[in-house]
């Protein structure tokens, strides 16, 4: 019977103790493991949140609030120029206006509902609608864009699934007066491919029809830039643009370079910082992991070097009579690092099924824990899908409306980021675990190592 | 052959230095059994630490046929303790989760005999000390203290040594029992060769010895 076959049979001389110490380190293990897997869990979602974000930074005007206007309109001249900057790949320019019924034939499929009603009361509120016989109406809203191409398919509308289903798009340079609209419009007002309508006293001709699936982002009518600039007298004006950086990596230091360019009238938000806002709940949970993870493994350590401690100060004499009879140092330490890597396996075992069940939970507990306190400052009702004044039901998405679409956008991918978060246990964090594992059973063993160097085998004989 | 010349050890107290073993000298010869007699406190354990390489003298030499054991080094004093020198204490100090036969084979181990041939040895040795078949797989607590201390005895020949300490073998055994041990002890030596040095404070276990020394204040003297 070699060192090690003996420290493994040592560690069972005291069942009551071996039950013990494997029960606490099995506890101290479980909690490694489950941080360790939680810590995964959320740097994978994190990773995943990120490899998604987009590399575009939005801008539009101060104090711009959708539907109730705001702010000094951006200069077209200005935001040309930002294609001049380094890493920039394309800007979208838009103009967002919001038609009365006195400016034009069309007429909105929003329903006006409860709120609008009530909101549409006050002149004050400046909410761009008309106010007939019977009451409030929302305003039929149009974009002027330099890229309807990528318009109907998610640019200026923000939605991403926009598909022209009749017609064609407008030229990006287009002066007509020409128009792609929302089904729901299409419907509302009986028009197909090729009808008019009036919009600033002019006869505007449907080119396209789109379907985004969503009622109110087919609720919208989409012209050429230069065109509603001229018929709504705003010419050199913008209500929006997005950016297009070349890699993530970049977005940042364009959203500055674009801020500085723009100065105070323009309000600057980028895709980056968004998303890090939105993980911060998960960037909390990563934290709290990693501290936990490091205490619990500490934690076991410390567990396991007091017990290895107790043990060699209670088998000091034996150790002595070891000695007496010849055993080397290094044969003693083998016998009690076998002993204490017995014990961490065990805990090991023990702390891998604990761990393994107990995962999901702690991770689940510990982000709804985080972001039930980041969420409230975050989500502001009736933006998202209360509907400012519009009716009951929400307010179109749109990348030009950063309290509109933005924010719907990123609620949702807040709250997905969260919601699809599952932990499970991997390979990395088994090994990860198992070397864990292993730096216990060194610290635990270490210790009293250098302990039963220090024991002198002429002690024995001294208390004989 | 053991020769120990001019052996000195002090030891430094709160309560001054006390010199436990002052200039000892004596030799013995192969399966001669030596007798230490000594009263509490005489520094006998301190010379039989001194002679089993537990503890470093502080002048003098110890030599075992011809080879010169003072100034080996830790690790050298280690190995020879293993292979040339057996203890057998007062209180057996088996390890108790082993069996009898496993803490036989454990000298065997540390003196590095090869592995196939140490079950056999121990066997054999358990076997010289009166220990029957039925009894080599217990444990300590499972054996009298009479067997345990054959079983310390077994332990301390197995390997071969030249050199046997024995730190009152007898002290926590009954009389019969401590005669029968002192007895098993002589006969070992003469079968094995080895020397023996009995350190006890009974008189009756000394008269057994071939050679009785007596030590009083870390001083040796024959007694004729």
């Amino acid at each position: 019977m070699n060192a090690l076959r003996r420290g493994v049979k040592n560690a069972f001389r005291n069942a009551m103790r071996s039950v013990g110490v494997v029960l606490i380190l099995g506890v101290a293990i479980a909690l490694s493991i489950s941080m360790l897997v939680a810590r995964d869990a959320v740097t994978n979602k994190i990773n995943a949140v990120r490899s998604t974000t987009g590399t575009t930074v939005t801008v539009s005007p101060a104090g711009f609030f959708g539907f109730s206007g705001g702010g000094t309109p951006l200069s077209e001249t200005a935001v040309n120029k930002l294609l001049s900057l380094p890493n920039v790949t394309s800007v979208q320019e838009s103009l967002s206006q919001d038609l009365t019924s006195n400016q034009t034939s069309l007429k909105t499929p929003t329903p006006t509902g409860f709120l609008g009603r009530h909101f549409g009361q006050g002149a004050s509120f400046g909410l761009g609608g008309s106010r007939q016989s019977g009451g409030f109406t929302i305003p039929v809203r149009v974009i002027g864009t330099n890229t309807p191409g990528t318009a109907v398919t998610g640019g200026a509308n923000g939605g991403g699934t926009e598909k022209l289903v009749a017609g064609s798009a407008f030229s990006s340079t287009s002066t007509a007066d020409v128009a792609v609209i929302g089904q729901t419009m299409a419907t509302k007002n009986n028009l197909v491919v090729g009808s008019t309508f009036t919009a600033w006293q002019h006869t505007v001709t449907v080119v396209g029809i789109y379907s985004s699936g969503s009622t109110f982002a087919d609720s919208e009518v989409l012209m050429p830039l230069a065109t509603v600039q001229k018929l709504a007298s705003a010419a050199n004006q913008l209500t929006g643009a997005t950016i297009t950086v070349n890699n993530i990596g970049n977005v940042t230091s364009v959203s500055t370079a674009v801020a500085k360019a723009l100065g105070s009238n323009a309000s600057v938000t980028n895709t980056v910082q968004s998303v890090q806002s939105e993980l911060s709940p998960l960037n909390s949970v990563k934290t709290i992991s990693t501290y936990t993870l490091v205490g619990a493994i500490l934690g076991a350590a410390i567990i396991l070097l007091l017990s290895m401690l107790m043990i060699v100060r209670e088998r000091r004499r034996e150790i002595g009579v070891l000695k007496a009879i010849g055993a080397t140092n290094r044969s003693i330490v083998s016998q009690f690092a076998a002993e204490s890597t017995t014990f961490t396996l065990l805990g090991s075992v023990v702390g891998l099924i604990f761990g393994v069940i107990i995962a999901n939970p702690i991770t689940s507990a510990l982000v709804n824990a985080t972001s039930s306190s980041s969420t409230t400052g975050f989500v502001r009702p009736g933006f998202g899908g209360g509907g400012f004044g519009g009716g009951g039901n929400g307010f179109p998405p749109g990348g030009n409306h950063p309290f509109g679409g933005g924010f719907g956008f990123h609620a949702h991918a807040f709250g997905s980021a969260l919601s699809d978060l599952h932990a499970s246990a991997g390979w990395s964090s088994l090994v990860l675990a198992f070397l864990a594992a292993l730096l216990i059973a060194i610290v635990g063993s270490a210790v009293a190592a250098s302990t039963i160097t220090r024991i002198s085998p002429a002690e024995v004989l001294r208390s004989e | 052959m053991l020769k120990v010349e001019k052996l000195n050890k002090s030891f430094r107290t709160p309560a001054g230095d006390v010199h436990a073993v002052k200039d000892v000298s004596f030799s013995t010869n192969s399966g001669q059994v030596v007798a230490i007699i000594g009263a509490s406190g005489s520094g006998k354990s301190t010379l039989l630490s001194l002679v089993g390489l537990l503890d470093t003298p502080d002048s003098g030499s110890i030599d075992v046929n011809g080879a010169a054991l003072a100034s080996l080094s830790a690790a050298g004093r280690t190995a020879y303790r293993a292979k040339q020198v057996g203890f057998v204490f007062q209180s057996f100090n088996l390890v108790p989760n082993l069996t009898a036969l496993e803490n036989v084979m454990l000298a065997l181990e540390f003196a590095q005999w090869p592995s196939a041939e140490r079950e056999t040895r121990a066997r054999e040795m358990l076997s010289m000390v009166g220990l029957d078949e039925g009894k080599a797989d217990r444990r300590p607590a499972k054996l009298s203290g009479g067997e345990q201390q054959r079983v310390a005895i077994a332990r301390a020949f197995a390997a071969k040594p030249e050199l046997i300490l024995a730190d009152e073998p007898t002290g926590a055994l009954d009389r019969a029992t401590g005669q029968k041990i002192v007895a098993l002890l002589r006969d070992a030596a003469q079968s094995q060769g080895a020397t023996v040095l009995v350190v006890t404070h009974d008189e009756k276990v000394a008269a057994q010895a071939d050679r009785r020394l007596e030590i009083e204040d870390g001083v040796l003297t024959e007694i004729a």
